[in-house]
């Protein structure tokens, strides 16, 4: 066993080149690229290289930023909240109370259909179903429960935050799913046993035991939330705005090093909710 | 069977009202897309018609989508043999441990957790100042490989995690070549998750707007030209296209699943004779 | 002549993969042939070489506003190459314009992009005297005047961004050269739509939006340069700021006017801001705004689809935008001359009518009369009653017989033009200041 881990050794090298030569190129080089240029000095169509360290102080004494965070923050915290209570239950309920394995997949088969349309055309489409002449709105009015439309479905924080459990609360299902699973069905059996009630099963045994997947799909739901634009554009009708707005109209209006230097400041505060998040989790063996 | 216990109906209820809710949207494109002629993108419908079905297939007044649905296809059919090769390379290399290991573990997930729109101008401006040409077949392929490689190795370590190594010693011990092992024992083995990796990729590549948006050159990806088209057109055409493309993939999806059921009877009968 | 085959082989119109190695066969032919091609080209008989530039294949983008497919199979018709076209939205125009000169031939850009864009060196002029049709052109994108004694508007219009003073400058000149910046093909007179079934009063100021009344069901466009404008108009006729330079603000009236619109937001005046011409149209058409900024085929798109929207002409006048052709500077050769041929053509007519017929101005007027109807010219251009049904270049009707244009003939309208869409000198302050109003 020792003589041949030492021949696969040699071979690990060549085999992981590949992935290496591609985070190389088209990872680590362009953030150090987009680190460079966010101390460049630009005008309105050129960069200048330039060392200066306007674009971060501008970035970091705007009361724009600050909002811009805190927006984004809101809309990470209420959907990570919205996504985990959905995600836990539905995962409870694939977990434990479909009996064959091809139930599970069939209802994970269900749950995927959907992200098969583009998700540009998934996204105006929520316009028809929520705006104020929108099918919600209508046969709210035609039911007699509202007699003005309410406007607040669209074009607002609820909008924002509902367009984002719709996509992503599958990424919060599936990893505490799997957590799940491995837990010893004879526990569960045990705790009933022991005359546990149902919630207090799920209480001190089941979300314990599910906590990495909690905290992988959470990983994954926070960041989703922290880098996205398009959600809060087409949902917030250019009212709203959070960071990833904030750099995409940069980009746009060309500011290429302001961009890059919000950009930075992002990545920073991504960076550093990950290395907290993964001090709890060991993603490879949660796999 | 035991019964049923009492939270299954309201969790299942639970579960149904979650399914609705994601098939919101799926539902009104559905609706919309058979809207009359003289309808447009929002309610009320003007009557019903397959009339955006056949302007599908007509030229537009605008944009293109015969061109960009090529594209897409193509540069998702490059991701996605990249992604199969890369990922099960990568996936047997983390098998043993070695040099630098925790580094490209931890650069793969950066990867696939790093805003998209920084893989985008990242990419956009390093192509600028190297003076590249940046295109949807460079530029745009190696930024499509940041979103799907960090997938495919984690699927490749899902993978490994459960493997059973006892098949490849015996086949070691038995004196078969490192080649023999990974060709006639390790590749079927691996086969149908391989092309779990394959049709993620490539949806993945086919789906991607953020990462692509300032790294695709002068033409547009599919994704990129119904953007584009968004913004000009407002017929319920893009909502036929949405349509269709659902039920494309829908019927590559059961098409895929059969496969690999035949694939594993065949398997298992084989192994059984 | 074996250079010349070389192109028919590789050529494809389609597989844009192999785009670049057909750019350096053609470049290679058209080295070869340059002497013939040229002296076609300045004779104005361009058939010397009409063999040859059946290959030519030019990269045009720009927004979809004219970026229509139609102009391409009309010119493959007319004039035998390939246009190949890319629609992006004017930042994306912007942004490529600069940052990657080399991806496109052509671009149809509006004028205060190339107030931007043309410095960088991106692009090269056009020389006049190979144009025919170049005597043709309103003389609104020559000296800024509709007629004679007509005032100038305010902002970057066309005549100043119009023309550089030789061959290599990058900097504008301040009156007509024989070098075009960008040869003019489409302008047009914006104003706010509303629906009159639900506004309920009549609209006559650009002050309107701002109305109580409408809290919550307003809207405008969310791209600086032309949102700045639009809300100077605002703040202008409300009478909180009277500007020395709408076009050209300072520091100060900058803050004034965003502050102003920071107050409507927080209160609450705004449904949503729009990029895009669908988001205006949706916005419209599916009565979440009632009124807004909006542009003319926008308005049109609502009417057919059955909802009443007017283009309502205001007292204080209107924001005029205004677009063209301009060239990549790395044209050279075969394909340079075809560029010159296209835009040509383009001013000859049969696109102007294509274009007059969508509600927007051709810069060549009367060439397009040719193509047109008695009727529809009457009714596009001179603010006439419609005779017969008023039909749309793909053949839908747009208005029925007895419809007056909004806003009347071509010189009411882009006689009363207050201010052209713009970028200051402030540009980049003001920039700041717009994405501040927009995150806030």
């Amino acid at each position: 066993m020792a003589r041949m881990s030492m021949a696969h050794n040699l071979h690990s090298y060549w085999q992981a080149l590949p992935l290496t030569l591609v985070l190389l190129a088209f990872l680590v080089f362009p953030i150090a690229v987009i680190g460079i240029v966010s101390f460049w000095d630009y005008n309105s169509y050129s960069l200048i290289p330039d060392f200066m360290l306007d674009n971060y102080q501008y970035l970091l004494s705007s009361p724009v930023t600050l909002q811009a965070y805190l927006n984004t923050f809101k809309y990470a915290a209420l959907t990570w909240f919205f996504t985990l209570s959905i995600g836990f239950t539905v995962a409870y309920f694939l977990a434990f109370h479909l009996r064959s394995t091809r139930t599970q997949t069939l209802c994970f088969v269900i749950c995927t259909v959907p992200f098969f349309t583009s998700n540009i055309i998934r996204m105006i489409s929520w316009i028809p179903l929520l705006g104020r002449n929108g099918l919600v709105n209508s046969t709210l009015q035609a039911s007699g429960l509202t007699e003005q439309p309410l406007s607040f479905l669209l074009y607002s924080d609820f909008a924002v935050v509902l367009a984002y459990v719709h996509l992503y609360t599958l990424f919060m299902v599936v990893p505490i799913f799997n957590s799940m699973m491995r837990i010893d069905r004879n526990l569960v059996e045990a705790a009933v046993d022991a005359g546990a009630s149902g919630f207090q099963i799920i209480r001190d045994i089941i979300v314990p035991l599910s906590r990495s997947g909690i905290i992988v799909g959470s990983i994954f739901v926070f960041t989703l939330v922290m880098g996205d634009f398009v959600t809060v554009k087409i949902m917030g009708g250019g009212i709203k705005a959070n960071v990833g707005m904030m750099i995409y109209n940069e980009i746009s209006l060309l500011q290429y090093p302001a961009a890059a230097a919000s950009a930075i400041v992002l990545l920073a505060t991504v960076m550093i909710m990950l290395v907290i998040l993964f001090r709890l989790v060991d993603i490879r063996k949660e796999l | 069977m035991n019964k049923r216990p009492g939270s299954f109906y309201p969790l299942a209820a639970f579960f149904a009202l979650f399914v609705l809710f994601l098939y919101g949207p799926t539902i009104t494109i559905a609706l919309l897309s058979f809207q009359g002629p003289g309808g447009g993108l929002t309610f009320p419908m003007r009557g019903a018609s397959f009339h955006w079905f056949g302007q599908l297939f007509e030229a537009q007044a605008v944009g293109n989508f015969g061109t960009s649905l090529r594209r897409s296809l193509l540069l998702g059919l490059a991701v996605m043999i990249c992604t199969v090769v890369f990922s099960l390379l990568a996936g047997l290399a983390f098998r043993k441990r070695f040099k630098g290991q925790s580094v490209i573990f931890y650069l793969t997930l950066t990867s696939l957790i790093i805003p998209s729109i920084l893989i985008s101008l990242g990419i956009g401006l390093m192509f600028d100042r190297l003076n590249l040409e940046s295109t949807w077949y460079s530029s745009g392929f190696g930024s499509h490989l940041t979103w799907t490689l960090p997938f495919g190795l984690l699927i490749m370590f899902a993978v490994f995690n459960r493997f059973n190594p006892s098949y490849e010693m015996a086949s070691v011990d038995l004196g078969a070549s490192h080649w023999q092992t990974f060709r006639y024992i390790l590749l079927p083995l691996l086969a149908p998750s391989l092309m779990g990796i394959g049709l993620f990729g490539f949806t993945l590549s086919y789906d991607e707007f953020a990462r692509t948006l300032m790294t695709s050159g002068s033409f547009n990806t599919l994704p990129l030209e119904l953007f584009a088209m968004t913004t000009n057109v407002t017929s319920p055409v893009l909502y036929a296209l949405g349509t269709l493309t659902t039920a494309i993939s829908l019927s590559v999806i059961a098409l895929t699943l059969l496969a690999l059921r035949v694939f594993r009877r065949k398997s298992v009968r084989e192994s059984e004779a | 002549m074996n250079d010349n085959d070389t192109p028919d082989n590789t050529e494809d119109t389609t597989v844009k993969s192999k785009g670049l190695n057909r750019r350096k066969l053609l470049k290679g032919a058209a080295g070869v042939g340059v002497a013939a091609v040229s002296s076609g080209a300045i004779t104005g008989f361009p058939m010397i070489w009409a063999q040859n530039i059946k290959n030519v294949t030019l990269r045009q983008f720009g927004t979809g506003v004219s970026n229509l497919n139609a102009i391409a199979d009309k010119c493959k018709e007319d004039l035998g190459f390939n246009l190949q076209l890319t629609s992006l939205d004017s930042d994306s125009v912007t942004q490529r314009a600069v940052t990657q000169p080399n991806s496109y031939d052509i671009a149809d850009i509006e004028y205060w992009i190339c107030k931007k864009v043309f410095p960088s060196g991106a692009m090269q002029p056009l020389d006049v005297r190979r144009l025919r049709n170049y005597d043709k052109i309103s003389s609104l994108f020559i000296n800024g005047k509709l007629t004679e004694d007509a005032d100038i508007a305010q902002g970057t219009a066309p005549h100043t961004v119009g023309f550089v003073p030789d061959r290599n400058a990058t900097t504008f000149a301040d009156q007509p050269t024989d070098w075009m910046t960008l040869i003019p093909t489409i302008y047009n007179a914006d104003t706010l739509g509303i629906r009159p079934d639900l506004v309920g009063r009549p609209i006559t100021s650009w002050a309107d939006i701002m109305d109580p009344a409408f809290r919550g069901q307003t809207s405008i466009i969310n791209i600086p340069s032309i949102g700045i404008m639009d809300a100077a108009m605002i703040c202008e006729a409300m009478g909180e700021i009277t500007y020395a330079d709408k076009g050209n603000m300072t520091r100060g009236e900058i803050d004034q006017t965003i502050e102003i619109l920071k107050a409507a937001k927080r209160d609450g005046q705004f449904r949503a801001f729009w990029k895009t011409f669908d988001e205006s149209v949706n916005l419209m058409a599916s009565g979440e705004v009632m009124i807004q900024s909006m542009w003319s085929p926008a308005v049109a798109a609502v009417r057919s689809q059955g909802v009443p929207c007017v283009y309502q002409p205001l007292q204080e006048g209107y924001r005029a935008w205004g677009g063209g052709l301009g060239l990549a500077s790395h044209l050279s050769g075969l394909e340079l001359d075809a560029a010159y041929e296209y835009i040509d053509w383009y001013l000859s007519g049969w696109v102007g009518a294509y274009l007059n017929r969508q509600g927007y101005y051709s810069a060549a007027p009367e060439t397009s009369r040719a193509y047109m109807s008695e009727d529809e010219w009457g009714y596009w251009m001179q603010g006439r009653e419609a005779q017969g049904d008023i039909l749309s270049p793909s053949g839908d009707v747009m208005e029925r017989a007895g419809a007056v244009r909004d806003g009347g003939s071509f010189e009411e309208r882009m006689g009363s033009v207050a201010c052209w869409n713009s970028v200051m000198d402030e540009n980049q302050y003001m920039v700041r200041k717009w994405n501040e109003f927009i995150v806030s």
